[in-house]
């Protein structure tokens, strides 16, 4: 594999941590729904964005079906039309997966630009298929949510490949 | 230190399963088939509920530091808002008392003189009351998820009031929660009646993004409504029963264009934020089923006014 100078080389990816960070990030969209901002269009769909980087970062293991689960547990949380999210995640995941030896060349923030439109599409999908089935048009505040979840990305890139990171030999002076 | 991102996994160079091209025609293929089949088929309802019970565990977690934070918000509320909240209480229970006393004796005269006619009874209707858990987080409707479900008796197409008036109707029933439609929904109507003039019409949900209301479509310009007028259940459609108010007409707007007028309204029930409902059964299912039209010509004959003698009198 050919590893830009200065990498590290990073530790296996362990797949409970996998599952369980998108579990969390389910939960997150949830407890922002149920506790925090009830049916607001402008929120950011943590989900999405945990999706479409362990598509890009695990492609092996995190693809276009456990997209398509995720946006059927999506869509029964929400009380949504079933399959909207599930068609949303599942194109989101295929050109995640499609454009995930690129990305991985390019610096945190540039790779935030890069999933940008991928976000955006999914949002729009959701906007089309909804409105074409007779919803109630959300507000122009929908369109801030992949905004948001682009700004997340660097974030959520420093948090899940934190334990990937640790030192293959810990010791006294290095626990972790 | 860059955030370097290769892993030191070795892919597997011939064993990769289908590619994600085919994979992404499969599964949007699926997704378009369930959306034709929960919008047009009604088909996905078994799926929607095995889903959602499996999710259960997942929502019931994450709703208790909720439950918790809200608990602990309502003990630190203020003593001094404590008892205002309680006066409020007194006082609307002692006007109610008075309506009350009123309403016993009112129906026991509606009683009695439904019985001098000899008309039927009327329906009353049993409820189960339940609590608001959450807003769905569908941007695209207007539902709410209440705390109870198939296991305490709700069924769908039940009317769901809360304390002012009607709230809206259950659409989804899980087994241990069900969603209620709002009134405000755009796929939601009700019919509804005028009590200043008796006119009854249909209003329809009419959400937007900057104010939530309801909608008298097709009421012609000659029509006699007024801003301030109440209207209430009417009754006539099987579901909910007649009586509870809907809403109050805020604004009519005469149109030059058609020959109707533009008619808005604003819900009675608190769509916002209410906490405690009442759901009741659907008027329809106590009907008595009708009877085939040819066991009974002979009753059909004899009644002097024909019509009416279809729906069989109520056993005394």
């Amino acid at each position: 594999m050919i590893m830009r100078p200065g990498q590290q080389l990073l530790l296996p990816a362990n797949r409970a941590f996998i599952w369980s960070s998108l579990v969390v990030a389910l939960a997150i969209n949830m407890l922002g729904n149920v506790g925090l901002w009830g049916r607001a269009a402008w929120v950011p769909d943590l989900l999405a964005v945990t999706l479409v980087f362990w598509c890009v970062h695990q492609p092996l293991r995190i693809g276009v079906g456990v997209a398509f689960t995720f946006g059927l547990l999506m869509d029964v949380h929400q009380g949504a039309m079933l399959g909207q999210h599930a068609l949303a995640y599942t194109v989101m995941a295929f050109f995640a997966v499609a454009m995930h030896r690129r990305l991985l060349w390019f610096a945190v923030p540039t790779q935030a630009v890069q999933v940008f439109p991928l976000l955006l599409a999914a949002h729009l999908l959701v906007l089309v298929v909804r409105m074409a089935s007779g919803g109630t048009f959300p507000g122009w505040s929908f369109f801030l949510a992949p905004f948001i979840e682009t700004a997340l990305w660097p974030l959520v890139s420093v948090v899940l490949l934190a334990p990937q990171r640790r030192a293959p030999d810990p010791d006294e002076n290095r626990p972790l | 230190m860059p955030l370097g991102t290769l892993d030191r996994t070795p892919p597997p160079f011939f064993k990769q399963g289908p590619s994600a091209l085919s994979k992404l025609v499969v599964f949007s293929a699926v997704s378009l088939f369930l959306m034709v089949a929960d919008l047009r088929l009604g088909l996905t309802a078994p799926l929607r509920s095995a889903i959602a019970t499996a999710l259960y565990p997942v929502q019931w977690a994450v709703m208790q530091p909720v439950q918790a934070a809200m608990g602990v918000g309502g003990y630190f509320t203020s003593l001094h808002r404590a008892q205002q909240t309680e006066a409020d209480a007194l006082r609307r229970l002692a006007q109610q008392a008075d309506r009350h006393l009123q309403l016993e004796q009112m129906e026991m005269e509606n009683r009695q003189l439904r019985e001098l006619l000899a008309m039927r009874e009327r329906i009353s209707s049993p409820s189960i009351g339940a609590q608001v858990l959450y807003d769905t987080a569908d941007p695209f409707s207007r539902r709410v998820v209440i705390d109870r479900g198939q296991t305490h008796g709700i069924v769908a197409g039940s009317p769901v009031i809360d304390e002012s008036g009607v709230l809206g109707q259950v659409t989804r029933v899980y087994p241990l929660v069900s969603e209620v439609t709002l009134l405000i929904d755009r796929n939601q109507s009700i019919p509804v009646l005028n009590t200043r003039t008796g006119v009854r019409s249909v209003a329809f949900g009419q959400p937007s993004a900057d104010g939530d209301g309801l909608e008298l479509r097709y009421t012609l310009s000659s029509a006699d409504i007024e801003e301030g007028d109440l209207l209430t259940t009417s009754g006539i459609d099987g579901v909910y029963p007649p009586g509870l108010p809907v809403a109050r007409v805020t604004r009519v707007e005469r149109r030059a264009e058609s020959s109707f007028n533009r008619v808005q309204c604003e819900p009675l029930a608190r769509v916002q934020g209410t906490l405690h409902v009442l759901v009741l059964g659907p008027t329809g299912l106590q009907l008595p089923p009708p009877p085939e039209s040819e066991a009974a010509p002979s009753r059909q004959r004899r009644d002097r006014h024909g019509g009416t003698a279809v729906v069989p009198r109520s056993a005394p």
